[in-house]
């Protein structure tokens, strides 16, 4: 199931700076967690209710330098990169002025140790985080990756291997959270916010739209958004709780729903939570239950590997370097990057 | 001593390599924002271009600006990642003193008096400081460390603002203005209605050269100046962070009317 990995690179240290995550990590063989630091800057940009771009690039330079001493010190690897074969870094997508303070610091670490250096596609990377967990998962197996920055739905038929089903057409589910839990002064990040106050309201006392989107795999959560805000102005007296657990519901209804029928559609022998919404405790609870009724497996990944971390990309490091091979020193950072189909 | 120098704080990046026997490598780009991308090829040249490995650098030295943010992180996060993986510290360097060490090797001794750096802030603003260097105090052939010819610290200012404290500035007989940087080509106009303003070398001195950079460096530390902990090393921003959020906030935020939460 795992490629045959080139023999020479066994430890691959990964970097991760491509939203408001700082984070260092040293993996073996692709599959062995040797050492996980990450600093969240959750509180540096609290207060605007979102993540600032101009702050966020900041933070990552001055964190930089002890997240790293920390994995690598963990790893027993000492500053000198001692048994380090290679570095892997999430080059995009992602905000651009956060991504170039990692892909520098990698290259300068690989011309440092005189040792390989990839560049990693974030997305491709949270799809490899469940792979650390439980590698043997069973093929083809549909992830649907949620998180602030991206809803997708992906069928992946090996390692590198995967073919996009379904994004969403406007707000990514996590922005969703966070956007509604501003309006309702919930505070930031969104989605445990209101997961932490849904769990006293009734998830039936509105009935806010399931944008299905037709036939098709795709999302749309900027209707849902926008009903929620109505609701509210009408009814200005509605219980939170019962605003939050109504919105919570509508959103993991449509997620469940669309994932399950991708998995049925292509076969899928399990379903894949990834990303930083795959934390939220009713998904989870109705990922499980619709995967035990549909007879597949669900794999729900811990909290910490749901959220953006550096050991999914020394993972996803590992094996590009194996099968794709090296980086160039020329590579920029790409904002948009794409998950390119290679089923 | 082998020292790196590393520059990115304008749209000119690249590294710059002076070794033990005196021999300087130099490798820069400019033009199109490539300074991810370019900065470390050019390290990697210059140790190429000198005979020497990455691992035979026992000294770096970076511009920490002020400058072009995404540009300062870039060279900032790769002398920091460079430092640690190295067990090196950085000597941190002023763009505006070494663009002003720039305009004094052109000028040569008894020449330029006072420079005037002008380093593009953009959003309609520059950061600029005033050096004057006077021979008497180290005499005709010695250069003197920007760092004590400076008059003022770096002030963040309009280039119209700028050239009104210029222009209002005391001037001793025959005294001219050399002014340099990128600041002083975008808005080379405005500059040269200042009295005595000279802006011959505006274009040649746009940014701070790499090797410029390694050789102040090696004078503040031959001086005993001594290098930062990776760890302590930041970009000199002068100027707050400015805190957008990166989607447009649609949904008005609460105690807006009409929305009473309950507590
Ligand atoms: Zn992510």
């Amino acid at each position: 199931m795992t490629p045959d990995p080139i023999p020479r690179i066994h430890r691959v240290l990964g970097i991760e700076t491509s939203c408001d995550e700082t984070a260092a990590a040293v993996v073996d063989g692709g599959a062995v967690i040797v050492s996980s630091i990450v600093s969240s800057q959750i509180d540096l940009h609290a207060r605007y209710g979102g993540v600032v771009p101009e702050l966020a690039g900041r933070a990552h330079v001055e964190l930089l330098t002890p997240v790293l001493a920390e994995a690598l010190e963990a790893a027993g690897c000492g500053t000198s990169g001692t048994g380090i074969d290679a570095i892997a870094v999430t080059y995009g997508p992602g905000l651009i002025g956060s991504l170039l303070v990692g892909v520098a610091e990698a290259k300068a670490l690989a011309l440092a140790w005189d040792v390989p250096f990839v560049g990693v596609n974030h997305l491709e990377a949270h799809l490899f985080a469940s792979l650390l967990e439980q590698p043997d998962l069973g093929w083809p197996l549909v992830v649907l990756l949620v998180s602030g920055g991206h809803t997708l739905l992906v069928e992946v038929s090996g390692p590198g291997r995967y073919r996009l089903i379904g994004g969403t057409v406007d707000d990514a589910a996590g922005e969703a959270f966070d956007k509604v839990a501003r309006f309702l002064g919930l505070g930031y990040p969104g989605g445990p916010a209101i997961d932490a106050i849904a769990v006293d309201g009734d998830p039936q006392a509105f009935a806010f739209p399931r944008a299905f989107m037709a036939e098709g795999y795709d999302f749309s959560f900027s209707g849902l958004k926008t009903s929620v805000v109505n609701t509210v102005r009408k009814h200005p007296d509605a219980a939170t709780e019962d605003v939050a657990a109504s919105f919570r519901q509508a959103v993991v209804d449509v997620l469940v729903a669309k994932a399950r029928r991708a998995a049925r559609d292509v076969g899928a022998k399990a379903l894949c939570l990834a990303g930083g919404v795959a934390a939220n405790s009713l998904l989870r609870q109705r990922v499980e239950q619709a995967c035990a009724e549909d007879g597949i497996g669900a794999f729900l990944p811990t909290r910490a590997l749901c959220t953006d971390n550096a050991a999914m990309v020394a993972a996803a490091g590992w094996w590009r370097l194996a099968n794709v091979g090296a980086s160039p020193l020329t590579l920029g950072a790409d904002p948009n990057l794409r998950l390119v189909p290679t089923a | 001593m082998n020292l790196l120098a590393i520059e990115s704080a304008t749209n000119l990046v690249g590294a710059a390599l002076v070794t033990d026997g005196g021999s300087a490598a130099e490798r820069s780009h400019q033009g199109g924002r490539m300074h991810a991308e370019s900065l470390a090829p050019a390290i990697a040249e210059v140790c190429a271009l000198s005979g020497l490995t990455v691992r035979d650098i026992d000294a770096i030295a970076v511009d920490i600006g002020p400058g072009l943010f995404t540009g300062l992180r870039v060279g900032v996060a790769t002398a920091k990642a460079l430092a640690q993986g190295l067990g090196l510290g950085v000597l941190a360097v002023s763009s505006l003193d070494i663009l002003a060490a720039g305009a004094q090797e052109e000028a040569g001794p008894g020449g330029a008096r006072t420079v005037v750096v002008v380093v593009d802030a953009r959003r309609g603003e520059v950061f600029a400081s005033q050096y004057h260097f006077d021979d008497a105090v180290a005499g005709i052939h010695q250069a003197v460390d920007p760092a004590l010819a400076r008059q003022a610290p770096p002030e963040l200012v309009t280039p119209g603002g700028l050239a009104e404290s210029l222009a209002d500035r005391d001037r001793g007989p025959g005294e001219s203005l050399l002014i340099v940087g990128d600041g002083a080509v975008r808005y080379r106009q405005l500059l040269a209605g200042v009295p005595a303003a000279d802006l011959g070398l505006a274009e040649h001195l746009s940014s701070p050269s790499p090797v410029t950079l390694a050789r102040l460096a090696l004078r503040r530390m031959a001086a005993g100046a001594e290098p930062s902990a990776p760890s302590d090393l930041l970009p000199d921003y002068r100027r707050e962070a400015d805190a957008r959020i990166n989607w447009e906030q649609r949904i008005p935020p609460p105690g807006t009317p009409g929305h009473d939460r309950e507590r």
